[in-house]
């Protein structure tokens, strides 16, 4: 007799049980497991790669605030401190000076100073700067790539889902870590001299 | 019945999130495909008048290996250095010689004697034309970025874009004279280049031409280093020259007229011995990307192209009249 199987609905009830029993346990574990990994792991925030930055002006558009958290900034180690420069000049600017009409941003954060000749170092305001990347496609085109986009964390409010980030033609924002924030250009800076390194910008 | 409705909703569940992630990724889509109001457009400098383009591009080949340092030309033979190799190709294309270098090469040139100069960024080596190391310099030391050679007999110029200056040395390398530093009693303006791109040529008679790049200037130098003459027109137009470092490539033809090769907007031009604007070689739309094709003229006045973006070596001839 103490071979007689048990009835059936016990079987199924008993791996009822233990399937959610299991499945508890398993939660339970990856919650405390994913916390643990968060509280360890470096926080990160929104950054774009400024090698992958194809100057598309959605930086100025997208971004939640206004104007944008994203700013010009300047690798003044890359700068050719040039007269006819093409991220401060319309292309067919009628002269080399700080007329507005021949200057190519559209709010005219960009301030040219004069050096010593035939030198100019040109400065970023970054309070009027709206991140359009116009001067960047100039400097890109025509210079060594100095003037380049990054993302400001004095402005940037670090959303989740970064509005930028999602409309990115070159996929160039990515999350980086917080103690480490930027992606600044600059061969010169970085000990990356090589004539191709440069060519590139 | 239960068991139906259960389905029913999983099916609802199922299609919803379907339909989510689907408007997700169109509208995500359709966002990377916005106008962009700030672009920056060039299209009215790329346009060029076709009757001022006066070559046509007979023959390209591609290359193989990455990283090209610079290209020369001699008798029936292109010869280019890549940062680790020498090749040399016939015009069909086809390879007829390789060898590994010694070091990474920046520059290219071969003299009467085809014997081949090389820079190797803070030194130079030459080579005969069998790809035997002949000779090889001392270090200019570790500011020293060698863009360009150019040797006329016993005298080597050498471009050193790091130090802005042109060394004239023997052909063992010791510096006869330092050109181009700037001097306000000599009128010498001094280089201005603010990226390697620096380029030296001889001309017909042996003088030396530099490109003066942060200055969009060609500056011709007497044998003793005084500054000879010079020309050069700063403009966006086809004309002219723009942006930090152009022209970033110079060669000269026999009859002293100069062919010029441009970054950011890639175009090749030809001028007069006296700088004046002849023609187009290869307009913007030949190129790709923003990288100066390094160029090279041999004796039937073909401008040979290394284009670093295509990869390729490309043939321009004179269209015939």
């Amino acid at each position: 007799m103490s071979d007689k199987k048990e009835p059936k609905s016990i079987e199924r009830r008993r791996f009822i049980r233990g399937g959610m029993q299991m499945a508890l346990a398993v939660s339970l574990g990856g919650v405390a497991g994913f916390s643990l990994l968060k509280s360890t792991s470096k926080e990160l925030v929104w950054q774009l790669d400024p090698f992958k930055c194809v100057q598309c002006g959605r930086c100025a558009t997208e971004c939640v605030m206004t104007p944008s958290a994203v700013k010009c900034v300047h690798a003044y180690d890359l700068c050719g401190y040039c007269d006819l420069c093409g991220g401060y000049l319309k292309p067919d600017s009628n002269a080399r000076s700080t007329a507005a009409e021949n200057q190519l941003c559209p709010t005219a954060a960009i301030k040219r100073k004069y050096i010593e000749e035939p030198y100019f170092e040109y400065v970023i305001e970054e309070n009027l700067c709206i991140g359009c990347a116009k001067c960047v496609a100039g400097c890109t085109s025509f210079g060594n790539g100095s003037l380049h986009l990054q993302v400001r964390h004095d402005r940037c409010e670090n959303c989740n889902d970064c509005a930028i980030a999602r409309v990115c033609p070159a996929d160039a924002f990515q999350r980086v870590p917080v103690d480490n924030p930027y992606l600044i250009k600059g061969g010169f800076t970085k000990g990356g001299t090589s004539k191709d390194q440069l060519k590139k910008g | 019945m239960n068991r139906k409705l259960v389905n029913i909703v999983l099916i609802v569940l199922a299609v919803a999130i379907v339909i989510v992630i689907g408007k997700d990724f169109i509208g995500k889509k359709a966002g990377k495909n916005i106008e962009n109001p700030f672009e920056y457009n060039m299209d009215e400098f790329r346009k060029v008048d076709s009757t001022q383009i006066l070559y046509a591009e007979t023959f390209h080949f591609p290359l193989k290996i990455h990283d090209w340092a610079g290209i020369t030309v001699s008798d029936s033979m292109i010869i280019v250095a890549s940062a680790n190799h020498l090749l040399k190709f016939d015009y069909s294309g086809k390879q007829i010689f390789g060898k590994q270098l010694i070091d990474t090469a920046t520059c290219i040139t071969i003299d009467e004697n085809r014997q081949i100069w090389i820079g190797m960024s803070h030194y130079v080596v030459m080579y005969d034309i069998n790809g035997t190391l002949v000779k090889r310099w001392n270090s200019f030391g570790d500011r020293a970025l060698f863009t360009s050679l150019a040797v006329s007999g016993e005298n080597v110029f050498v471009a050193d874009a790091g130090n802005r200056i042109v060394y004239h040395c023997n052909t063992n390398g010791q510096i006869i004279r330092r050109i181009g530093e700037k001097n306000e009693q000599k009128e010498i303006p001094g280089f201005i280049i603010p990226s390697p791109y620096f380029d030296v040529a001889i001309d017909d008679g042996g003088f030396l031409w530099a490109a003066n790049t942060g200055r969009h200037t060609f500056e011709n130098y007497n044998a003793d280093g005084s500054l000879r003459t010079s020309w050069g027109v700063t403009s966006f137009k086809i004309e002219g020259f723009s942006g930090c470092c152009n022209p970033a490539h110079i060669a000269i033809l026999d009859d002293n007229s100069f062919i010029t090769s441009e970054k950011g907007m890639p175009r090749i031009k030809i001028y007069d011995q006296h700088g004046q604007f002849i023609g187009i070689v290869a307009p913007p739309a030949a190129f790709e990307g923003s990288l100066a094709p390094d160029i090279t003229v041999d004796k039937q006045h073909r401008v040979i192209a290394l284009d670093f973006e295509r990869q390729q070596i490309r043939i321009f001839e004179r269209k015939k009249e």
